[in-house]
């Protein structure tokens, strides 16, 4: 971090204002009194922001001023889409860090804005794009579109929200006249049936795990579906509480399974290729860059790394295996933790050992030798790949318990050989360019050379690898459950719902929507992978 | 070309390693004691049973038998306090307590005798006749003293097996009031006292310092991984197995009947099927694909890129269910039969391959899915080969035979499609593991009786030496199938040198 006289009072100012930022949205915006958590968000936003502020060098420029608002009510905008309840602190700074970055002349030609206009001249691709879009807001509001609770009700003259609180929430309602008391509880209370003063129902009244007694097998779209309304008589189902798609055996709503099933679909192809492409890059990154020969160290620096990586693995996994297997069975979080510090305690271990190779200074133990990274890599590329993946993911689901985190990781750890293959190869090619020479001649250490000058440049083809993987991700994880080996039960996914349909023959809206909610997606992500690819592709330049 | 294909071979030996590890890493970490659910695929389970004497010598004997009284590994990683003998312990919870223990307390010698001294509890408990007590002693309740027993022996087997110090505790507590305070069992309070003497040693003796030091134990062939690959291939004491490398699985939970048996003609089926859809692929996505490369950018291609891009991107268990929806369903068209691929009435198991007859009774099971297996690979196939076609018709040798004043169908199928041919047959590679992949769901929508729905059906039955023997066994056909593509590959390309 570089603080000098220019930008002090920038570094003060932006400090400033965040930390009051923070306390705002920790103390007053989500009612947080605890102050362990009140430090963390100031101490975190403040450091970021005079990281941010410290490398601004175009705020006197106009267009700087102009983009700040705006990136930074976008931020707050998508921050509370993405991540409620976190993302709206650290979406604003993200906005301010994107409008501190100097923008490119209009003039100049940058591969990004070029890509760009290739990409929109599809226009087939950039529907997708918006349906992208509207897939990810769905998924987002989910509960707010599809809900057995009604945003607001007013019964016996009580007036509630029930869609935006806890379903487990009870509410008392006194009876002025005869002094009974009636226990509303939010999830269970059929409000269809009550005889509600005023009340607005959200666009579906049904949630997943809502069964509706009265068409409870398998109502088809266009039967006849019957209702009870709050005075007792069985009637014509009335269109406001009509099951648009139909019902399943229980009497679980279609439209609300798909429309719940998007947020598992969605979730399930950004986490699962999160992961394989945080493994597939660095793997790649590492393998196309220092290739066989150009990773080179002293001969007792590779073994002792050697050492201390057994020794980091002994302590960080034989030692404390019994400590995260019991943090796991706690909650995934307690696991998560433990096995953090399980990482961090090899990462120390290494480097602990790796220090120590200095003492010795025997010749032969001296000399330098190379690492062949790339060969490791892609010989483990070649043995992942050998096995067939969806064999290999049912297998491993087959002895494990049923659960959605664990299907995510599987397909994640399976599925970073193509995004490592694409890294690999784009910096073998840049490796050789001009601008990583000069950094590399400028004394930088390869680590930065790597993660800031290669990797932005070859993240665009490693990009199109991943929009393919996340729609191969969506069709394994709704293969698994339309196998129904692969969620929990009690989880709605589309494959889980087409299982159903399978099971059930006549059913064919149980067949028929949720494939065509699958088919939709998987279409959306391989045609924004195709047309950025075609927008990416060099040779379709000219 | 035989020292190509011994080169190929050779590459492929690590990969072989690495998913026979794979499936013996799954296989030990599957849930549940191997010879518990042996015994109770035999029948022979009983809950007053599985402590009696005879069932133990069974189990052992059983053990035995598949080598599972052998360590894992060639070789193991543990620490110095660990015992290098302890796979010996039988059961699967004690032997993991024991380790916890062991971990815990850091003392070998230490945590041995406490668990022997629970051992000798647990003998002098089972020991213990009810009868004779209340023969002798009339004004003893016999419902009482035998369900104070039972809690007693309850209790231990969950000591021995629990490691949770609340429960352990709370387990210490029962037995303290049942076995001291209660005066039924004189005979128990010896070694229950011992019993206390041991755990309260086991926190004095504790030398927890030497599970930091790391110790490395080396086995030999003697391992049950060895045993497993190779059987009694490198032994010459009597045979246990034969090994996964000449086709011995082990035995399946369901119904303790050798894998071997079971699954050969299933595997059969399903390569056929796999095999027999990716050659109907190729058939027709070479001519589409050259069709529509040909006709780059006109209106027809366009057209075929989209719906085959379509198609790509439908899942097969979709188009599946929807053909059944559709053409195999009474409400709206019955044309083809809804599942197996036989004829149950008419079919005659005499009929030989290509016996028209058979064909003709197998063809209506056999049309839905092999579309569901063919077209999505189908899909896949023509786009490259699309894309290889119009790759190639820019190079210079093309032009070269245009402006020879050659026809342009001569130009296209004898000087193009050669070489257009090469990216394709790489793909095969992919494509067949996809397809055999693929087969699981295919198989379950269509009750195929073949190796995927097999396979469903031993997961669905927790028969897991089934499913590691189909991993294992896919894991090597894949290989096979790589190594067809690369000699193909050689044959096609002169360029690829054979030496």
């Amino acid at each position: 971090m570089i603080i000098n006289k220019e930008n002090k009072t920038d570094i003060i100012k932006a400090s400033i204002l965040t930390l009051l930022y923070a306390l705002f949205f920790s103390t007053i915006y989500i009612g947080e009194r605890s102050v362990i958590y009140i430090s963390i968000y100031c101490i975190l936003s403040v450091n970021l922001s005079v990281l941010i502020a410290s490398n601004i060098k175009s705020k006197k420029e106009v267009y700087f001023k102009s983009s700040l608002i705006k990136k930074l009510i976008v931020g707050f905008i998508l921050g509370w889409i993405m991540w409620p309840g976190f993302g709206e602190l650290v979406g604003p700074i993200i906005g301010f860090y994107l409008s501190s970055k100097k923008k490119v002349d209009a003039t100049n030609f940058s591969f990004q804005k070029y890509a760009w206009n290739q990409f929109k001249k599809n226009k087939i691709a950039l529907v997708s794009l918006y349906l992208l879009g509207t897939l990810i807001l769905i998924a987002r509001f989910a509960p707010l579109i599809a809900n057995n609770q009604p945003l607001y009700a007013v019964y016996k003259g009580v007036t509630m929200y029930p869609a935006f609180e806890d379903k487990k929430t009870t509410v008392e309602i006194k009876n002025l006249q005869t002094g009974e008391i009636e226990k509303l509880q939010y999830d269970i209370t059929d409000w269809r049936k009550l005889d509600l003063e005023s009340v607005i129902f959200t666009p579906i009244p049904y949630s997943v795990d809502f069964f509706d007694k009265e068409n409870n097998d398998y109502v088809s779209p266009n039967d006849k579906q019957e209702f009870t309304n709050h005075k007792g008589e069985l009637i014509d189902s009335p269109t406001r509480f009509r099951h648009h798609l139909g019902t399943d055996g229980k009497g679980a709503d279609l439209l609300s399974g798909l429309i719940h099933g998007t947020r598992i679909a969605l979730k399930v192809g950004l986490i699962s290729m999160g992961i394989a492409s945080f493994i597939g890059i660095i793997l790649g990154a590492f393998a196309g860059f220092f290739g066989d020969r150009d990773l080179k160290m002293r001969r007792v620096k590779y073994y002792m790394t050697l050492i201390g990586l057994f020794f980091g693995f002994f302590y960080g996994f034989g030692q404390r295996k019994y400590a995260i297997s019991d943090g796991f069975s706690q909650s995934n979080s307690e696991g998560m933790i433990e096995f953090t510090i399980s990482i961090l305690i090899i990462l120390g271990i290494t480097y602990i050992f790796r220090l120590s190779s200095r003492l010795i200074t025997n010749k032969w133990l001296s000399t330098e030798i190379s690492v062949p990274i790339d060969s490791m890599v892609s010989r483990g590329i070649e043995i992942l790949n050998s096995i067939p993946r969806l064999i290999l993911i049912i297998t491993v689901t087959a002895i494990m318990d049923r659960s959605l985190t664990i299907i995510m990781v599987i397909i994640g750890i399976t599925g970073w050989t193509g995004i490592a293959r694409f890294t690999r190869a784009e910096f073998l090619r840049i490796k050789s360019l001009e601008y990583v020479q000069a950094s590399k001649s400028l004394g930088f250490s390869s680590i930065r050379t790597i993660f800031k000058h290669a990797l932005p440049n070859a993240l665009a083809p490693v990009f199109v690898s991943i929009a393919f993987g996340i729609a191969s991700a969506i069709l394994i994880e709704s293969g698994l459950s339309f196998l129904g080996i692969g969620v929990p039960d009690d989880v709605v996914t589309w494959g889980s719902l087409l299982n159903l349909g399978r099971g059930n023959i006549e059913a064919w809206w149980l067949i028929i929507f949720p494939g065509i909610a699958i088919f939709i997606t998987i279409t959306i992500y391989n045609m924004i992978a195709e047309a950025s690819r075609d927008a990416l592709d060099p040779r379709l330049k000219s | 070309m035989l020292k190509y294909t011994l080169k190929r071979l050779l590459a492929f030996i690590p990969m072989i390693i690495a998913i026979s590890l794979i499936a013996f890493i799954i296989s030990i970490n599957a849930p549940g004691d191997p010879v518990e659910s042996l015994t109770k695929a035999a029948g022979n389970e009983g809950g007053a049973e599985k402590q009696s004497g005879t069932a133990k010598k069974d189990k052992q004997k059983l053990r035995k038998k598949w080598g599972l009284d052998l360590p894992l590994f060639y070789f193991s990683v543990s620490d110095m306090a660990s015992c290098d003998t302890l796979y010996k312990v039988q059961d699967r919870d004690q032997r993991e307590n024991l380790e916890r223990l062991i971990h815990e307390f850091g003392n070998w010698s230490a945590v041995n005798k406490y668990y022997k001294s629970l051992l000798e509890l647990q003998k002098e408990q089972q020991n213990i006749d009810i009868e004779s007590m209340c023969k002798q002693d009339t004004t003893l309740d016999k419902n009482k003293v035998n369900e104070a027993l039972n809690q007693i022996g309850f209790n231990i087997v969950g000591l021995l097996e629990e490691n949770k110090k609340e429960l352990v505790n709370g387990k210490y507590e029962i037995l303290d009031k049942l076995i001291s305070a209660e005066t039924y069992f004189p005979e128990l309070i010896s070694p229950y006292k011992l019993v206390v003497k041991k755990r309260e040693s086991l926190s004095k003796k504790s030398t927890k310092w030497k599970t930091y030091i790391p110790s490395i134990n080396w086995y030999g062939i003697n391992s049950q991984y060895h045993w497993w690959v190779f059987g009694d291939l490198f032994h010459s004491k009597e045979a246990k197995r034969k090994g996964i490398i000449r086709g011995d699985f082990g035995v399946s939970y369901k119904d303790s009947q050798p894998i071997k048996n079971k699954i050969w003609d299933k595997v059969g089926i399903s390569f056929t099927l796999s095999l027999l859809s990716i050659l109907i692929a190729y058939l027709i996505s070479l001519p589409i694909g050259i069709y529509s490369a040909y006709k780059k950018d006109s209106k027809i291609d366009k057209g075929i890129s989209l719906v085959l891009f379509m198609l790509y991107s439908l899942p097969s268990f979709f188009v599946g269910t929807v053909l059944l929806l559709f053409f195999a369903n009474p409400d709206t068209l019955l044309w083809f039969p809804e599942s197996g691929i036989k004829d149950p009435i008419n079919y005659n198991p005499d009929w030989s391959i290509f016996n028209w007859e058979r064909i003709q009774h197998q063809l209506p099971y056999l049309v839905l899915p092999l579309i569901t297996y063919t077209y999505s690979s189908f899909a896949f196939l023509s786009r490259i080969m699309r894309v290889g076609m119009i790759e190639i018709v820019s190079q210079d040798y093309i032009r070269t035979a245009r402006a020879k004043g050659l026809s342009e169908n001569k130009v296209i199928l004898k000087h193009a499609l050669r070489n257009s041919l090469l990216p394709i047959i790489t793909v095969f590679a992919a494509i067949f593991p996809m397809c055999v992949g693929g087969s699981i769901i295919i198989e379950v929508i269509f009750s195929i009786p073949g190796m995927g729905t097999e396979m469903f059906n031993a997961i669905l039955n927790y028969d897991y030496p089934m499913i590691i023997a189909f991993f294992t066994l896919i894991g090597f056909l894949t290989m096979i199938g790589y190594l067809v593509a690369d000699l193909l590959y050689a044959v096609v390309d002169p360029r690829i040198s054979y030496k």
